[in-house]
């Protein structure tokens, strides 16, 4: 029994405490994929017997099972990629025919062929996904391996529960189009639109005179008969430079931009906004000197335009609106981000259909996969046979393989993994310059409704939010909290403490979501309401507290020590209580006098000047600097003065002296915010900017309600277990109360007090339920006291039951959770280590 | 002399007046500074005091029925609602311009501030608006008729307006013709046909429906036993089929009863007119309760402020949670806690044994102290991360392949729930019980257990007999502590099992019974959900406010009884001191 229970213990007790690191261990075990990039799980290759003459263009499955190529001859052939067999090869119609351009759409398997004739033709090129019952499958298959099986047409793939997965063919060709009457089309882009009514279909071309068209295919639908009729609007475009060799055609989903490069790196960029009146709009060198242009080409969303050269340049340009950009529609070309260069020139590119990742592959034959936000390349896939050269790269739709086909008879086939791609330390630390950003940036932004937007997870905004909260709550917080723990330790008496202790603890056992429920729904509309008497109670209520103390020392010495006690105690509530309310009464006027009348335009910056409110900022410190101006001047014979006199005309005289004072430390707040304003320093705009309803103003309030309780409870006990003895000397020796307080009891209990703020601190950082109601959760880093913000801990709140179990978002979640508890851990311990040697101190005395 | 004496006397010479004379002067007294110092405190107990007379304030009133007030506008158009609460504001310059001189200058004379009251004007699905603002300068009059009614519906909010017919056996009588006892009684009997229907499809119903489930389930697991087509499922599966097909008719049963009932409800219907004609017919049992507002005697109101506190302690919620009661968020509050205590006491006292007790006082100690302090510390917003990846994720993803395989891809464990939930707030409060339990266990004198081991007790025995009981007192303190601290807490609740709307409690008649895989309500997120994701942020205010009263309520009550268990133990074992 003794053994067990001293066995039980044992375990039970470091387990416990493992369990603690367990904690750290997981939340870093979440987040470590993160950061480690991808992998290659496996390679195959295969002999490509069954494709004839130049691929064009290779499609892939999201299964990877079935690929199709079309080649330049206008054969469609298809092949199972695992075993490298021929499923079904097929001739499209050309009518004879020569293919002399090509374009495809990765995202919706649309395809165009530019014909030597000048005619052009769309279609479709795919792989057909069905899931069928596992009783409508052909009777007589033969085996591919892998669960894989083929009647000649289609590869069926077994599934789980009596369901097999049929993949075929997908391949047609609409009628052509003539578009440049005998002449070959050499450059070809199309994107389609419109309604399943009214489908529309937007193409560029580029015959071999080098004349541009666009031309607007509006198809109608008869609904009843089927039958389709066709317009075709063409406009031809400015003509290029003589001598300019087209090498590539591209053009935006909307059809408003087009852009045209000559082999020689020249990028003609047109805006074709107004159909009838295309123009050129811009024309500048993406590859300058000797190299020469090999790769243009959008990434997923159209927003990104990725340029490679015969150097092995990769870089990526966004089209940007700028001031004094050289073109004819205010837009720019900007290389926002240059990726990692390749040793040899930049051959083939394949863009993810889902990501901002995209596959590049150069003559060496080196294939790299990389993401365009992070700028990272997380894959080199080495040449798996010397000299090789690819005809084709494709993606794997789930960016989970890749395919390559090489000139040597041979494809390849990667399975990878890469989880991951969009986070790197400087993509969730740094600043990134994102997809349609004027410039670099510190964003959050982790989802939207579509597949072609760029996540945007940079945990410095939210990091920002905490902080700010923290600060401004901790501003607020700590002055209240120690200077109550003070006077509660020092000049109240037992019966009271014993009171009014416990009542401040029971502020600490508030749940955090009523204290977010009253200050987002109950205390934000008032302050928004009345936020001019706000603001000027956080002056009128100590300058109150300072009338009262001056009026209580004019009272006759025999009276003061009769009422020293609770009577005291109650005339400072009245003080505060008188001041609030004065507050509030003079609002109005305040607001007239200090913000032209109206606190939310002034706060904007549109009304009223910033002097008034920058004085009432300064007026502390103008207060202190005219104190100790007088103290340095007068200091001494004014106490021999004070001396001199009966104690209530000592009280008037000083009464008199503080009025003078502050009389001239308001001057002088003025005079100061004067200077600065004439200078251009003010708080609008920084400190002070446009005002929001849920702000950090109230958010600070009401975490102050939070955080007050644990530094006031702490800071207190340290405060009590200064030992009496000092206390006493000190009384004995002459000293008042309050010097012995502030110079005695203060300075031995300093590491208490400063632990308590520590670990209020602590509290203020994770706080979560209130940062969630009253911050109006909007990640913006700007130091404005009336905008709000969105701290980590809310982050998680709002995003993480929405997240998917391992997705980016949910491991930047962990991160951000990590965060969080790395700062809490490093004030806590900070906070403990204090408190252990102050113990130490205390116990020495 | 140590460090601190000399820093002590150092300060103590400055602070002593530098020249000669006599006592004291004024400004030693810092009376200034003091006054600052007792204005702090002031300031914080008015904060507190203020916070909860707000919320008591708010809570205790919300029930109350007040009057409806039924005002003709100065355009002539006429609102009639319930006041819930006034301010004053400043109206637009748009407004401003419409209205008459005096007004426009009495309103500038007052600072630009004009007041207006919030009427609660109901009839939802009339206006689309629950509430509407009133100016006190539009109202051209103000009346209280005694025939308008405050009818709390099932559906829609209340409606505001007169009682004009009810149809009972197929004939319409006017309201105005029926006694009062008489309508009573009808009202009362269409609701008890209501609750029946309700039973009939709610848990009736449910059985049968749970019974098939379980047996669809039994049919799946032997099929993943044993194969699917094999021999033992087949014959599984026949059994479930004869079954299923008993439950079926006894379902059958249950729902013409259902029909029957439901067709009863339906032909005692009312009529309810709206303050500016609008008709409204619905069957007598959606009206929850109604009265006369302007015309009710006081010991009517109190008898309708009782049965909504009732009714908000005893019922589930309605209208997405902004109406009818609490109680599964009780419940849920409640058993989560109750759960959170058993994880959490023997984990902390054990820790706190081995601490103290056990472990050999130095480094490693002064560490571990370090992490417990720390893991107090933790945002709580963190452990609900980690309960969601560990518990939910990891423990409770391999709880479900191994035993509930039959029920995947739907995660049984595998998601947030009432036992990750309290597992979660367990780890997040076992530093107050540890913390608590250690300081209790110091507390008892080392010469008690010397005594007992010199008697030739052993370790064990030590503890059990002597020194247990002694800190009993300080482990009970920090388990109503921690129980305080986890009923309060509602981020880490989120992520891990705390739903708006639980369509079953986490206890009830089929077995096992007590269903720990469960999503569960709580109290301090109905909080959240009703004041911050309901359709209207308003109409639901009222129910936030009852419902803090309530949580707070709980939690100082948790948090008094800590003190007086501790001061009654103390008490108990004052007297036998060594």
């Amino acid at each position: 029994m003794d053994r067990l229970a001293d066995w039980t213990i044992r375990i039970g007790g470091i387990g416990v405490i493992l369990a603690v690191f367990g904690i750290m261990a997981f939340l870093a075990e979440v987040v470590v994929p993160l950061f480690t990039g991808g992998e290659v799980l496996s390679r195959i290759e295969r002999t490509k017997d069954a494709i004839r003459g130049r691929v064009l263009v290779d499609k892939l499955d999201e299964y990877r099972t079935l690929s199709v190529a079309l080649t330049d001859d206008g054969r469609v052939t298809a092949f199972h990629v695992a075993s490298g067999r021929a499923i079904e090869a097929r001739d499209l119609d050309l009518g004879g025919g020569t293919i002399t351009s090509f374009a495809h759409l990765p995202v919706n398997g649309l395809i165009a062929l530019g014909f030597a004739d000048g005619s052009v033709r769309f279609g479709r090129l795919g792989v057909e996904v069905k899931v069928i019952a596992s009783t409508d499958v052909p009777a007589t298959l033969s085996d591919l391996g892998g669960g894989d099986s083929t009647d000649g047409r289609a590869v069926y793939t077994r599934l789980p529960g009596e369901q097999v997965r049929r993949l075929a063919v997908l391949a047609q060709l609409d009628a052509p189009q003539s578009i440049a009457a005998g002449k070959a089309i050499v450059g070809l882009d199309y994107r389609a639109g419109g309604t399943v009514e009214r489908p529309s279909r937007a193409f560029v071309t580029v015959d071999s005179d080098g004349v541009i068209r666009l031309s607007n295919a509006t198809s109608r639908v008869n609904l009843l008969t089927r039958q389709v009729q066709t317009q075709v609007a063409t406009t031809t475009l400015p003509e290029l430079p003589p001598g300019t060799k087209v090498s590539r055609v591209l053009m935006t989903e909307k059809a408003d931009q087009i852009y045209v490069a000559g082999e020689d790196g020249q990028i003609f960029r047109f805006d074709t906004r107004d159909f009838a009146k295309p123009m050129l709009a811009e024309q500048l060198d993406l590859a300058p000197g000797e190299q020469r242009l090999t790769l243009l080409d959008f990434l997923n969303g159209e927003q990104s335009i990725v340029v490679g050269t015969s150097a092995g340049a990769v870089d990526i340009y966004f089209r940007l609106q700028r001031e004094g950009a050289r073109s004819s529609d205010g837009y720019t070309m900007v290389r926002a981000r240059s990726l990692e260069p390749h040793g040899a020139p930049v051959m083939g590119f394949a863009p993810s259909i889902r990501t901002k990742s995209f596959l590049t592959a150069d003559a060496a034959g080196n294939i790299w996969f990389r993401h365009a936000t992070s700028e990272q390349t997380i894959l080199k896939l080495d040449p798996p046979a010397p000299g090789l050269r690819y005809e084709a790269v494709v993606l794997a739709p789930r960016d989970d393989g890749i395919l390559a086909i090489g000139d040597n008879g041979r494809y390849y086939n990667w399975r990878i993994s890469v989880p991951h791609p969009e986070t790197t330390l400087h993509s969730i630390f740094g600043k990134v310059w994102y997809e349609g950003y004027a410039e670099p940036s510190y964003t959050w932004q982790s989802s939207s409704g579509t597949d072609t937007f760029e996540p945007k997870f940079s945990l410095v905004p939210l990091i920002f939010g905490t902080i700010k909260a923290t600060l401004y709550c901790m501003l607020f917080a700590v002055p209240i909290a120690l200077a109550a723990a003070i006077f509660t330790s020092e000049f109240v008496n037992r019966q009271v403490r014993a009171v009014v202790k416990p009542t401040m603890e029971m502020m600490a056992s508030l749940p955090s979501v009523v204290l977010g429920f009253i200050a987002a729904l109950i205390l934000a509309p008032i302050v928004e309401n009345w936020i001019a008497s706000v603001i000027l109670a956080f002056a009128a209520i100590p300058l109150g507290l300072f009338l009262g103390a001056y009026l209580w020392q004019m009272l006759p010495e025999r009276l003061a020590l009769r009422f020293g006690g609770l009577p005291k105690f109650a005339l400072m509530f009245l003080a505060v209580g008188l001041a609030g309310y004065l507050a509030w009464w003079l609002g109005g006027a305040f607001e007239r006098l200090a913000f032209a009348g109206d606190f939310k335009a002034w706060a904007n910056g549109t009304v009223g000047s910033d002097a008034p409110f920058l004085a009432l900022l300064l007026l502390p410190l103008s207060f202190i600097a005219v104190s100790i101006g007088f103290g340095r001047a007068f200091g001494l014979a004014w106490r021999d003065l004070l001396r001199a006199l009966a104690p209530m005309q000592a009280g008037m005289a000083d009464f008199a002296r503080w009025a003078l004072l502050l009389a001239l430390a308001i001057l002088l707040a003025l005079a100061l915010a004067w200077t600065m304003t004439g200078a251009g320093l003010g708080p609008r705009g920084t400190l002070v900017d446009t005002y929001v309803q849920r702000n950090t103003l109230v958010v600070g309030f009401a975490m102050g309600f939070a955080v007050i309780p644990i530094i006031y409870t702490i800071a207190e006990d340290a405060l009590n277990a200064v030992p009496e003895h000092l206390r006493a000397a000190s009384l004995a020796c002459g000293a008042t109360p309050w010097q012995t307080a502030i110079s005695i009891i203060l300075p031995t209990a300093m590491s208490g007090v400063f632990a308590a703020i520590m670990i209020g601190m602590g509290r203020a950082v994770g706080e979560t339920m209130i940062v969630v109601m009253a911050a109006g959760n909007t990640p913006v880093m700007e130091w404005n006291i009336f905008s709000g913000l969105r701290a980590l801990s809310a982050n998680i709140a709002v995003e993480l039951p929405e997240a998917v179990k391992d997705d980016t978002l949910y491991r930047m979640l962990f991160l951000a959770a990590l965060t969080l508890f790395a700062m809490t851990f490093v004030i806590n311990t900070l906070a403990e280590l204090i408190r252990q040697r102050f113990r130490k101190r205390a116990m020495q005395l | 002399m140590n460090y601190v004496e000399r820093d002590a006397t150092r300060s103590l010479a400055e602070a002593l007046p530098r020249s000669r004379g006599r006592v004291t002067d004024i400004a030693a007294r810092g009376e200034p500074y003091t006054w600052a110092l007792g204005g702090a405190l002031a300031l914080g107990i008015v904060m507190i005091v203020g916070f909860l007379i707000l919320v008591l304030y708010n809570g205790a009133t919300t029930f109350i029925p007040k009057p409806i007030a039924v005002m003709t506008l100065a355009d002539g158009a006429v609102v009639a609602g319930e006041p819930f609460r006034s301010e004053s504001y400043r109206p637009g310059t748009a407004v401003l311009e419409k209205l008459a001189p005096e007004t426009r200058a009495r309103i500038a004379a007052n600072d630009g501030y004009a007041s207006r009251t919030l009427y609660r004007i109901g009839n939802y699905d009339i206006y689309n608006e629950d509430f509407r603002w009133v100016s006190d300068f539009e109202v051209a009059r103000i009346l209280y008729p005694a025939d308008l009614i405050y009818a709390e519906r099932l559906e829609w909010g209340p409606f505001i307006g007169r009682l004009k017919s009810v149809h009972v056996g197929g004939a319409a009588r006017e309201a105005a013709s029926i006694p009062e006892a008489e309508l009573v009684r009808l009202h009362g009997e269409a609701r008890a046909r209501w609750q029946r229907l309700r039973g009939i499809e709610r848990s009736e119903i449910g059985a049968v429906n749970h019974q098939i489930e379980r047996e669809r389930l039994a049919v799946r697991k032997a099929e993943i036993a044993h194969g699917a087509g094999s021999a033992e499922a087949r014959q599984r599966a026949a059994e479930a089929a004869t079954r299923i097909a008993g439950l079926q008719k006894e379902y059958d049963g249950l729902a013409t009863e259902a029909r029957r009932l439901r067709e009863e409800d339906r032909a005692v219907r009312v009529t309810l007119a709206a303050i500016g004609g609008e008709e409204k017919e619905l069957p007598l049992s959606a009206l929850v309760r109604f009265y006369p507002a302007n015309a009710i005697s006081l010991t009517g109101k109190a008898g309708i402020y009782l049965s909504r506190w009732w009714e908000f302690l005893s019922d589930e919620p309605r209208e997405a949670n902004t109406e009818g009661g609490v109680m599964p968020a009780i419940f849920g509050t409640f058993a989560m806690t109750l759960l959170l205590v058993i994880a959490v006491t023997p984990f902390g006292v054990i820790t706190a044994l081995y601490l103290r007790e056990y472990a050999r006082q130095g480094r490693l100690v002064s560490v571990i102290r370090i992490s417990v302090n720390n893991l107090a510390g933790v945002p709580s917003i963190v452990y609900g991360v980690f309960g969601l990846g560990f518990f939910a994720y990891v423990l409770g993803g391999s709880i479900d392949q191994l035993f509930y395989p039959e029920r995947l891809p739907n995660p049984t464990f595998g998601t947030g729930g009432l036992l990750w939930a309290s597992l979660t707030l367990a780890l997040l409060t076992v530093p107050v019980v540890i913390v608590a339990t250690e300081e209790a266990l110091a507390a008892v004198p080392r010469s008690m257990r010397e005594g007992s081991l010199a008697c030739g007790a052993s370790k064990w025995q030590t503890i059990r007999n002597i020194v247990l009981p002694r800190a009993m007192p300080g482990i009970m303190t920090g388990i109503i502590l921690a129980m305080a601290r986890g009923a309060g807490e509602v981020a880490p609740l989120m992520l891990v099992g705390v739903v708006k709307l639980a369509p079953e409690l986490p206890v009830d008649g089929f077995f096992p019974f007590v269903h720990l895989e469960r999503s569960f309500m709580h109290l301090g997120f109905h909080i959240f959900d009703v004041g911050f994701q309901s359709r209207n942020s308003e109409a639901g205010k009222p129910m936030v406010f009852v419902t803090t009263v309530l949580l707070v309520g709980l939690i100082f009550l948790m948090n008094i009884s800590a003190i007086a268990i501790r001061n009654r133990l103390k008490r108990k074992f004052a007297g036998s001191q060594f």
